[in-house]
């Protein structure tokens, strides 16, 4: 009997060979398998024949939004950077989307990124994806060189040992706190769909966080981030880092020195953060690809909680209207403003 | 010829727009004004409605830009004294009474007003306070220089006795010798704006004014709120100076009351201003507060003002619709007992801790005299008296009249009056435009692009101002030693004339190619010292301020050595900030010199005339077939003097005009450009280069529906207010057989699907239905109203309608009449509040007094081809409510008319001439100035995502067929919210980079 | 001018107070044409207030980004504010509310991270609020002596102390 994802795996290669063969799409954004256990590799195929490559598993950690632009670049007729778009309809790309990535997909269309009409959808729920690093926490010190896995359960197998562990409790923080597994945009449906998942609280680990002292934050913030050896695997990774220079690489004036001195690295992560504001979708692939493994999605999630509770948006999840930092309420709460001899803190 | 100049007398809104405009568009303006400084009523206001704008704050921009205009000559404590000649060539005598303090040598330090021992009562703050007998009537003042009071003044009653304020004038300004002068000017038109006065409610005793210490009028209250007035906008009343909890506003304080007060007309203003005090104070207010108002009709006509009216009422300001008997003491602390006459004929009473005099606005008694030295008629209250077709002449030609002398009327509505009489004005004068007015010129300037930095540092020690408190001398010394200064130099008057001249020298021997000045602050000397650049062969945008006065040595007078630390700390920004800046454009665009109206009604036929009379050509386009849009459907305005025949005059004369090119059945399809040059290709195929466009395309009846039917379009018998001047138009003879009619007020209007009064069917329906009377004097007419809004004199209408025999019944939505019809006989049945009992009649004639709504259709579409904003009901937005009533925030667009809100033919045609009065001052030029701080993209770090497109409240960004970022100079305002938004800091603003602004925050930290 | 200034008195300190102890300095971003101006008026009126701000003009409250905040303070700025015009009375139409947008947004995040509160301030300060700016500056200065120099996003300091 197949599991869940080698029938969704089967489903997506059926689907991306059709849609190559006739032409729907010039390329397919997907995943195929990776060279170390619990690793899977992004890959486009641009051949229908090539489709039995991809691959469907708890190990799709990345956001395959963050290929969209570029993928689609590849596929338009090449012309030099300051000559006109040329006429006529563009090819299309195809690319596999979950939940959160198909967010980012409604984004990157609100901040003209991509162009909806040249994408296909094949929506995909999302079941949650596992944490490399969660697993190999559990067997710290021992090597892993295989992981087989089913609907519930992953049998985590060395040398010398073989155990099955329970998929859910491996799975990302994000995944596990994730309340629209369910892509938003669907051209072609790959499985079934979910419902929407009650999450009781999806910002608790924020809330934790905030129910600290100023100075025990202080103290999480500079520990939590001392570790970072400023590779920008972070910002490579995350589908809204698209800018061609980064502000970390202006100099005149110099937002942030290059250095890896805690106030650096810090203020690194707080305007990486702040500039994510209104648009992330909390897929977390920052978190995944760190090599120091540190929670850089706390930020990005404390301004999610923000954005939702005062302005009532969700990243991706209001395609017609504009992003939340883009527009204004005349009555927008003023938490902030000092008045006349007493510092207003508005209540809820 | 005529003469290439104009008089404009009174220094308030009215006056000053119409001087700013005339200005302008080509003339030189003599603005006389009575007082010390212009500025008027509306400078003593604290709020505006219905924006609550701080009117201060909106209407000084306009003062400095009138202080400062080369081609404005201001004459302040001036008045005409005799006007000769004809339109074209007056000559006018106008006699300026000394101000014994020399303008050109006052620095307004204030140290004369500080050290005068003589206190007299605050004239500016309504007599509340003190001031001195040298004195600055408020501190935006312009021109921002004191004066002194000869009737109070010591020296000048007894020479000799005092004189403190010479001896301490640093700058020698002080003239005891100053005496009136008389001027005499030549000009080719004159406009009057000489405003108004309020009624003094001393002479009603019941109010109890001047005896009880916290019954105050409106005005008095007005700067009792203003944080600049007497309570430094502190809520106290005077008695004790609690802080007031119950306040009662009381309306029609010498305004519709013949009796006592002897003025028949409503003032218009009162009720939004109390409406208005009443919010404010709520916001004043530190505890429980409850406003009040006793009214006998709530006049909320104007655009916005219903709206503000509910939120009044929701927010816990309470109605009382009653006439009040008297203000009597009810205790010994102050407190005062209303005792007041209710709707049912009730007495009650009701205590308040102060209670507010909505006094009306009235002629002032000096106008009696102007008028007749002018020769101009009056009406019976006193008023200027215009003609019914157009608003802004006097009876004598050539002299026009603008603002509150003609009517009571509020700021939109005088400032409208202002560019009307300013195109008007200008009309007869349009050939001799520029004849008169004076352009300065300029040096070449240097090409600095190579050069290293050479910065050169001015520090000032405005008199003693700066250097009582700071150490100039150290300050100067320490700019010396900063990277890239190789001048610097202290002065003591660094904006007196000679310092000017020599800063010219230095510039040029010094080589500078960066100035700072530390003195005062650059909102009121950057203009100066840019100049000297310019002047002096350097680019104006390579300079920096450093306000070391106004926000240092002013406001730490007691820290010398910490405010000395900050002024070098302030030089030392300055100078970073300079350092990185480079020379700006100063950009312009060429001017097509022709306009373009939509619209054919009475509203776009007067400024398409008043465009073609100056020679410029026009093209109108018409959505119809014919001209007069719904002027030709309305029988008589309310003086009485019937329409049609003026609309048809008026529409033969815009066919006929050479200059109009009139396009009927014709739409827009596309418009491209901007101010200066637009251009618009219409439906037939057709495009018209344009730069600018005047929006005028009308409104219509609102047509009865729903619970507003009342049987109308079932039963023949049921009219529209149109439906029945139609039949008056026609002069149907059978109107004379109708015994009994009803009118239903507010059909449509003041309900929640159209939360505003439609302004002009209470007038409308209240002279047809005098015109009925008229008709069959037996007639039996019954008003059914919610309010009857007949503002300023209309209110005679009103009365003469009652003194007919028409019989006003009082309804409101929750009490609806009821409209039914029993074998072809119409029943109305009415719940009238005065007897408490229900009315049932059988009328052989009902008309529905029906809102006017904005064009559905072409209004909205129209705003999106020309970028303008559109109201919530669909109205098009003005740029600002209170003082740019007919442009658009988009610049070369302009409107009037209906399309804006409901209003009146002789509302809409002084909008029109304001429009193209507005328009005309862009066409008046060759080339019209844009912004030369602007935002630039920088195209390799942009990333197309469009966050600056969607903040620029300006439509200056766009994407372009690349996808990448491009900014419109010519629509770019400088804002930076582009800047700030981008995340890639692919977009700048030219010299306010974050390169500048950053440079000047990391010199506040690295000391030496 | 006229002395009906009220609170000119009470804040006094006279020459002799000034001492070296440790003082503040805080960036004040103002807005050209509602709160620079409101900060001249009170200059005009002689509202005292402490001198530890070093106002920098900006065209709107709007065009202060988040960089540049948190780069004042990695300069050195022991307390930021910025203030514009009121809501609704935006020189620029529009620009305050995008700014007061922002504004939770940056001063929540830097709370979140132990950034002490009361270092970011925002203020409406309009052309005619002279007292008001002289109140605020106070206000704002005060809180921010009470917190103390600025250390943590000061590079070179030990951040551990």
């Amino acid at each position: 009997m197949p599991t869940i994802n080698e029938k969704l795996t089967e489903e997506i290669r059926t689907q991306a060979k059709a849609l190559l063969a006739d032409g729907t799409v010039a390329a397919v954004i997907g995943y195929s398998r990776g060279s170390l256990p619990m690793t899977v590799k992004p890959t486009v195929v641009r051949a229908s024949e090539d489709c039995g490559k991809l691959v469907w598993n708890s190990f799709c950690v990345l956001n395959l939004a963050n290929y969209l632009p570029e993928v689609l670049k590849s596929v338009e007729p090449p012309r030099g950077p300051r000559d006109p778009k040329p006429e006529g309809p563009l090819a299309k790309v195809a690319v596999l989307a979950t939940g959160c990535w198909s967010r980012n997909i409604v984004v990157q269309t609100q901040e003209h990124q991509v162009d909806r009409d040249r994408v296909v959808v094949l929506g995909v729920a999302s079941r949650g994806m596992v944490s490399r690093r969660k697993v190999e926490e559990q067997f710290a010190g021992r090597e892993i060189l295989a992981v087989e896995e089913f609907d519930h359960d992953l049998v985590i197998k060395g040398a010398d040992f073989e155990e099955k562990i329970n998929r859910w409790s491996v799975v990302r923080d994000n995944c596990q706190t994730c309340t629209r597994p369910d892509p938003v945009l669907v051209d072609v449906r790959i499985g079934e769909p979910a419902s929407e998942r009650k999450n009781p609280n999806p910002f608790q680990q924020v809330d934790k966080i905030e129910e600290k002292s100023s100075d025990e934050r202080w103290a999480w913030f500079t520990s939590e981030f001392s570790t970072c050896i400023r590779c920008y695997a972070c910002r490579n990774a995350c589908p809204l880092c698209y800018c061609p220079t980064c502000f970390v690489d202006d100099a005149k004036p110099q937002w942030v020195g290059k250095s890896l001195d805690a106030v650096d690295t810090g203020l690194f992560h707080l305007l990486r953060a702040y500039h994510c504001a209104g648009r992330c979708t909390d897929c977390g692939a920052c978190e995944s690809v760190c090599p120091m493994g540190i929670n850089m999605r706390m930020l990005t999630k404390k301004l999610n909680k923000d954005v939702l509770n005062l302005y009532g948006m969700e990243a991706g999840m209001q395609p017609a209207s504009p992003l939340p930092l883009t527009t204004y309420a005349t009555d927008d709460p003023q938490k902030f403003i000092v008045t006349e001899a007493k510092a207003v803190k508005e209540g809820e | 010829m005529p003469k290439g100049s104009v008089l404009v007398v009174g220094g308030g809104i009215a006056g000053v727009q119409a001087a700013l405009d005339l200005a302008n568009s080509g003339f030189l303006v003599h603005l006389v004004e009575r007082t010390a400084a212009i500025g008027g009523k509306m400078s003593q206001l604290d709020k505006t409605f219905p924006t609550n704008d701080c009117s201060a704050c909106i209407l000084s921009p306009k003062l400095v830009e009138c202080g400062r205009h080369m081609n404005i000559n201001l004459l302040t404590l001036s008045d005409l004294v005799s006007l000769d000649g004809e339109p074209g060539n007056f000559r006018a005598v106008v006699r300026q009474r000394p101000r014994y303090v020399d303008p050109t040598k006052c620095i307004a330090c204030g140290l004369c007003a500080e050290k005068c021992p003589k206190k007299v009562p605050n004239d500016y703050n309504m007599g509340i306070g003190k001031r001195k007998a040298a004195y600055l009537s408020y501190p935006q003042a312009v021109p921002l220089k004191y004066a002194i009071d000869p009737t109070h003044c010591i020296w000048i009653n007894k020479p000799g006795r005092c004189g403190i304020c010479a001896k301490e004038c640093p700058a020698g300004a002080i003239n005891f010798d100053d005496r009136e002068k008389d001027h005499v000017l030549e000009v080719g038109s004159v406009v009057l704006a000489p405003g108004f006065s309020r009624f003094n409610p001393s002479s009603l005793d019941f109010t109890g004014y001047g005896r009880l210490p916290n019954v105050v009028t409106s005005m008095e209250f007005e700067r009792m709120l203003s944080p600049s007035g007497p309570c430094m906008g502190h809520l106290e009343r005077p008695s004790d100076g609690k802080e007031p909890q119950r306040i009662a506003w009381l309306q029609c304080v010498g305004s519709r009351d013949i009796h006592r007060a002897g003025n028949a007309y409503c003032s218009s203003v009162c009720c939004m201003f109390a409406l208005k005090q009443a919010v404010i104070s709520m916001e004043h207010a530190h505890g429980e507060f409850e406003p009040s108002i006793f009214y006998m009709d709530m006049r909320t006509h104007g655009k916005g003002f219903e709206n503000y009216y509910n939120r009044a009422k929701e927010q816990g300001v309470r109605f009382h619709r009653a006439r009040v008997h008297s203000i009597i003491p009810a205790d010994d602390q102050g407190n005062l007992k209303i005792r007041y006459v209710d709707q049912q004929g009730k007495v009650n009473f009701e205590e308040f801790d102060m209670v507010v005099l909505s006094t009306g606005l009235q002629p002032y008694r000096h106008i009696i005299e102007l008028a007749a030295m002018l020769k101009l008629e009056l009406d019976a209250d006193h008023f200027i008296k215009t003609d019914s077709f157009n608003p802004v002449a006097s009876s004598r030609p050539g002299v026009y009249v603008c603002g509150a002398a003609s009517e009571p009327k509020d700021i939109p509505q005088s400032v409208m009056e202002a560019s009307a009489a300013a195109a008007e004005a200008g009309r007869i004068l349009a050939p001799v435009r520029w004849t008169e007015t004076s352009k300065k010129q300029y040096p070449m300037e240097m090409d600095i692009h190579a050069q290293p930095p050479r910065i050169g540092v001015f520090v000032c020690h405005c008199g003693i101002n700066i250097s009582s408190v700071v150490d100039v001398a150290a300050v100067s010394a320490y700019a010396g030693n900063l990277p890239d200064v190789v001048f610097s130099q202290a002065n003591l008057f660094t904006c007196s004339q000679d310092t000017i001249n020599q800063m010219i020298n230095i510039i040029k021997e010094e080589k500078l190619n960066r100035v700072v000045v530390a003195s005062c602050s650059p909102r009121t000397h950057e203009p100066l010292f840019q100049e000297t650049l310019r002047d002096a062969g350097l680019n104006q945008f390579l300079f920096e301020m450093a306000n070391i006065r106004d926000q240092d040595s002013w406001v730490h007078q007691h820290e010398p050595v910490k405010a000395t630390a900050k002024a070098m700390d302030l030089v030392r920004m300055a100078v970073a900030r300079v350092r990185g800046e480079g020379a700006l454009p100063y950009n312009t665009v060429p001017v097509t010199k022709s306009a373009l109206v939509i619209g054919g009604g009475v509203s776009g036929m007067t400024a398409a005339l008043t465009f073609a009379e100056q020679g410029y050509p026009v093209t109108l386009i018409e959505q119809s077939d014919m001209l007069g849009g719904n002027g030709r459907k309305v029988f008589r305005n309310w003086k009485g003097d019937a329409i049609l025949p003026y609309v048809t005059d008026l529409a033969a004369k815009v066919t006929t005009h050479p200059q109009i090119n009139v396009k009927f059945n014709c739409e827009i399809k596309d418009v491209a450009g901007s101010v200066g040059k637009f251009s618009t290709t219409f439906s037939d195929g057709q495009s018209f280069e344009h730069g600018v466009a005047v929006m005028a395309v009308g409104g219509e009846p609102y047509k009865p529906e729903g619970k507003w039917q009342f049987l109308h379009g079932s039963n023949a018998n049921v009219h529209t207010l149109l439906e029945l001047d139609k039949r008056f138009i026609e002069e149907d003879a059978t109107l004379k057989k109708v015994k009994q009619a009803v009118f239903i007020h507010c059909v449509g209007s003041r309900i929640p699907e159209r939360p505003y009064c439609s302004r002009v069917c209470c007038t409308h329906a209240v002279d047809s239905a005098i015109k009925l009377k008229e008709l069959n004097p037996d007639m039996d007419i019954f008003m059914l109203y919610r309010d009857i809004r007949t503002y300023g004199q209309r209110e005679r209408l009103y009365q003469e309608a009652r003194g007919k025999g028409i019989i006003f019944i009082n309804y409101d939505l929750d009490r609806m009449p009821q409209v039914e019809e029993v074998n072809g006989q119409l029943i109305v049945k009415a719940h009238d509040p005065i007897i408490d009992a229900h009315v049932t009649i059988h009328p052989d004639m009902l008309v529905l007094a029906t809102a006017i709504q904005p064009r559905q259709q072409s209004g909205k579409n129209l705003a999106k081809f020309f970028k303008c904003a559109i109201d919530s009901q669909g109205f098009l937005l003005e740029a600002h409510m209170k003082l740019r009533p007919v442009d658009f925030a988009t610049e070369g667009v302009f409107l009037a008319g209906l399309c804006h809100f409901p209003k009146s033919m002789e509302e809409s045609i002084a909008q029109a001439k304001a429009a193209a009065a507005r328009a005309s001052i862009i066409l008046a030029h060759d080339v019209v100035p844009a912004e030369s701080i602007t935002a630039e993209v920088n195209r390799a770090k942009c990333t197309g995502c469009g966050l600056c497109v969607e903040v620029c409240a300006y439509n200056a960004v766009s994407l372009d067929e690349n996808g990448l970022s491009l900014v419109n100079t010519s629509m770019c305002k400088g804002c930076g919210n582009c800047v700030a938004g981008c995340r890639s800091d692919a977009v700048t603003l030219k010299n306010v980079g974050n390169e500048q602004i950053m440079a000047a925050v990391d010199a506040a930290f690295c000391d030496e | 001018m006229s002395k009906t200034n009220k609170t000119s008195e009470t804040n006094m300190t006279s020459e002799t107070n000034e001492t070296d102890t440790w003082e503040p300095k805080i960036i004040a971003f103002l807005c050209t044409w509602c709160s620079y101006a409101g900060a001249d008026l009170a200059g005009v009126s002689r509202f005292q207030y402490p001198p530890n701000i070093r106002i920098v003009k900006v065209p709107c409250s709007g065009r202060v980004s988040e960089n540049m905040i948190l780069s004042a303070l990695k300069s050195g700025a022991d307390g930021i504010l910025v203030s514009g015009c009121h809501p609704g009375d935006c020189h620029f139409i529009s620009g305050n509310m995008f700014a007061r947008r922002r504004s939770p947004l940056l001063g929540n995040l830097l709370e979140f991270v132990g950034i002490e509160p009361g270092r970011v301030s925002f203020s409406w300060v309009s052309a005619s609020e002279g007292e008001q700016f002289a109140e605020i500056v106070k206000t704002v200065t005060e809180r921010v002596k009470a917190l103390g120099p600025a250390t943590r996003l000061i590079k070179k300091i030990d951040q551990a102390a």
